[in-house]
């Protein structure tokens, strides 16, 4: 059953293969040149660096490396859902569309062996290519994240570590099952393709792990006050300074005294000069409503999201078991 | 094996509202072959899928050569399927195939499917897409021959062959039960292809068994009668008209009889198979099953 399973999943495998060697190729030739650059700019900066670092991320995201810095996310980011989409959906929509299920399910193995065997093979290469995947792109972009210091912002934050793996477990055992209940390749396909894009982009994932949440006086010295002499709103925006630079910033806001955003409409007569309108705000009773994730909530974030993708994943999988089972005999 | 090798009671599978098998009482014999007949759509596709255990039936009870079908890895290997349409993997080679039979069924004797194979005349390293619907009827029943069943269940193996790829297929399959002895189902929605094969018969009609029995049972006790124009009340007590024809002189009638006729004023001649099935087709009465209660 292994060596049928392999078989099967022979050509993906090569295609597989055959790319993940391209691009660790890439890899290991930018990256070399990336070294080289940070060799000349923060390993010879002494005392202040921040403009040193500003300037090698310069380099690393424009020109050949920004343009593997670029294919990297966009690799990182479409690899667990092509997995979904072309090892997932068609592993069992194909048996029943052509009807090669009556072949294998007539041998001498179990339909649960059966099952187990291609999900174990299969599944197991999809978290396998993926994590060497991320290893690869989060060892070449190392540097870079570091001095951006924007690991943990959204679109970095989904192509490094070990949260492709658990999207990728998920889109495998979702188009699994879509494939076991749709029993077409092309629908399951799509419908994998849907649910997947839904499911990762609708978690809500600010809120896996409690942000830092910091309410305080509006400082009126470091707030912008800015006024709409048509609608009459007014923003009073407060500086985020007390927020690391390398944080993921969630909320940054003016609330009132009852806790809602601040946006007026006010009396006009307070707003004529912009001086005395900054002045009414800051007798207001403002606060100040700062949300963010500090860096260190980086690995939290990773783990708790790819905790539940993969959990989600295993029920998935033993609803394939069951409806085996039950569809049968 | 000298228990029945299917054994089912009220089999019924139903899809939402349409049925597609009712109430199906049924204990073939072993050692038979046994032609499944019935107009497209009675319900033998449903049948054979339940007893490979394909399908879950709505209700009722099978056993296949004594237990549930695809009960577990044993009861797996002692049966082999053709499906309808004969599938097989279009990417993989012949080659491939066999190696997955070999890799996937304990009691696999390469020997047969490599001869087979060669006597074929096909070369293992071609894929199987590449196959003729004969071809590819042939690789299906090679892989269900060598994993050495007790019993063999063919649906439909022949529909869609031509007449030549037709007679190969149940000559090489009858020329492996000659040999190795498996009890056989296989079905047909036209009784000429099993005529020659099958020793036992099932009908199957808009989703019940209206007839099951052996070939050679169910041929002696049916006769078509032909004599001088006469109202057919007067038979002999055990006839029952199964059809009648009259011409002005003439009266023709197929009848059932387990006695036998002896009224010289009639000629009375065997009915082919075919004939028989089709009298029963157009018929709405229930039949009896006569070789069921024989075999209980």
């Amino acid at each position: 059953m292994t060596w049928f399973t392999w078989r099967q999943f022979r050509t993906q495998t090569w295609v597989t293969v055959a790319a993940l060697v391209s691009l660790g190729i890439l890899l290991v030739v930018t990256g070399r040149s990336l070294a080289h650059a940070y060799a000349s700019t923060i390993a010879a900066c002494h005392g202040d660096c921040a403009a040193t670092m500003r300037q090698f991320v310069l380099q690393a995201r424009n020109g050949t490396n920004g343009t593997v810095y670029n294919l990297t996310i966009g690799v990182m980011y479409a690899v667990p859902a092509l997995i979904g989409l072309f090892w997932g959906a068609p592993l069992f929509a194909r048996e029943f569309e052509t009807g090669t299920h009556h072949l294998a399910w007539n041998q001498s193995v179990t339909r649960t062996r059966w099952l187990a065997t291609k999900l174990a093979v299969v599944g197991g290469a999809a978290a396998a290519t993926v994590g060497l995947l991320s290893w690869a792109v989060t060892s070449w972009a190392g540097r870079v994240d570091s001095a951006a210091a924007d690991r943990i912002t959204p679109l970095v934050y989904g192509a490094r570590g070990v949260v492709p793996i658990g999207w990728a477990v998920f889109a495998f055992a979702l188009g699994v099952t879509l494939g076991m209940l749709i029993r077409r390749t092309i629908p399951a396909m799509v419908a994998t393709a849907v649910i997947y894009v839904v499911a990762v982009t609708q978690i809500p994932r600010p809120r896996l792990v409690p942000a830092v949440h910091i309410n305080r006086p509006l400082d009126m010295y470091s707030t912008s006050v800015m006024y709409n002499n048509e609608t009459h709103w007014v923003w009073a925006d407060p500086n985020n300074d007390i927020v690391p630079h390398d944080a993921w910033l969630l909320a940054n806001r003016s609330v009132t005294p009852s806790g809602k955003w601040f946006n007026g409409p006010v009396d006009p007569g307070h707003c004529s000069d912009m001086d005395a309108c900054t002045q009414w705000v800051g007798t207001l009773g403002l606060r100040q409503d700062l949300t963010y994730h500090p860096a260190s909530h980086f690995s939290p974030l990773q783990w708790t999201e790819t905790g539940i993708f993969v959990g989600v994943a295993a029920l998935l999988v033993g609803f394939c078991f069951v409806w085996t089972r039950r569809s049968t005999r | 094996m000298t228990g029945p090798i299917v054994q089912a009671e009220g089999l019924t599978k139903r899809y939402g509202r349409r049925t597609a098998l009712s109430d199906c009482t049924l204990a073939v014999p072993p050692g038979k072959v046994v032609g499944l007949v019935g107009p497209n759509g009675a319900g033998k596709t449903t049948l054979l899928l339940i007893a490979v255990g394909m399908l879950r039936p709505t209700a009722g009870r099978i056993e296949v050569l004594g237990s549930l079908p695809a009960a577990n890895a044993a009861q797996l290997a002692k049966v082999g399927f053709v499906a309808q349409d004969t599938p097989i993997y279009a990417g993989l080679t012949i080659a491939d195939h066999l190696r997955f039979g070999a890799h996937t069924n304990p009691g696999w004797d390469q020997r047969i499917a490599r001869d087979r194979i060669a006597e074929l005349g096909l070369d293992p390293a071609q894929k199987a897409g590449k196959l003729s619907g004969g071809q590819r009827a042939q690789l299906a029943l090679t892989l269900a021959l060598a994993k050495r069943p007790d019993l063999l269940v063919l649906d439909e193996p022949v529909a869609r062959l031509d007449p030549l790829a037709r007679r190969d297929f149940l000559r090489s399959l009858m020329a492996y039960i000659a040999e190795h002895g498996a009890s056989v189902i296989l079905s047909s929605h036209l009784v000429s292809d099993l005529e020659r094969v099958c020793d036992y018969l099932i009908m199957l009609m808009a989703s019940r068994v209206r007839l099951a029995g052996e070939v050679d049972d169910l041929l002696a006790s049916h006769f078509r009668l032909i004599g001088a124009r006469r109202d057919p009340a007067d038979l002999p007590a055990g006839c029952v008209v199964l059809d009648e024809s009259h011409t002005d002189r003439q009266s023709t009638l197929i009848v059932r009889s387990t006695t036998g006729i002896d009224d010289p004023s009639w000629t009375a001649e065997q009915l082919s198979l075919e004939d028989l099935v089709l009298t029963y087709m157009a018929q709405t009465i229930p039949a009896p099953q006569p070789a069921l209660e024989t075999t209980r």
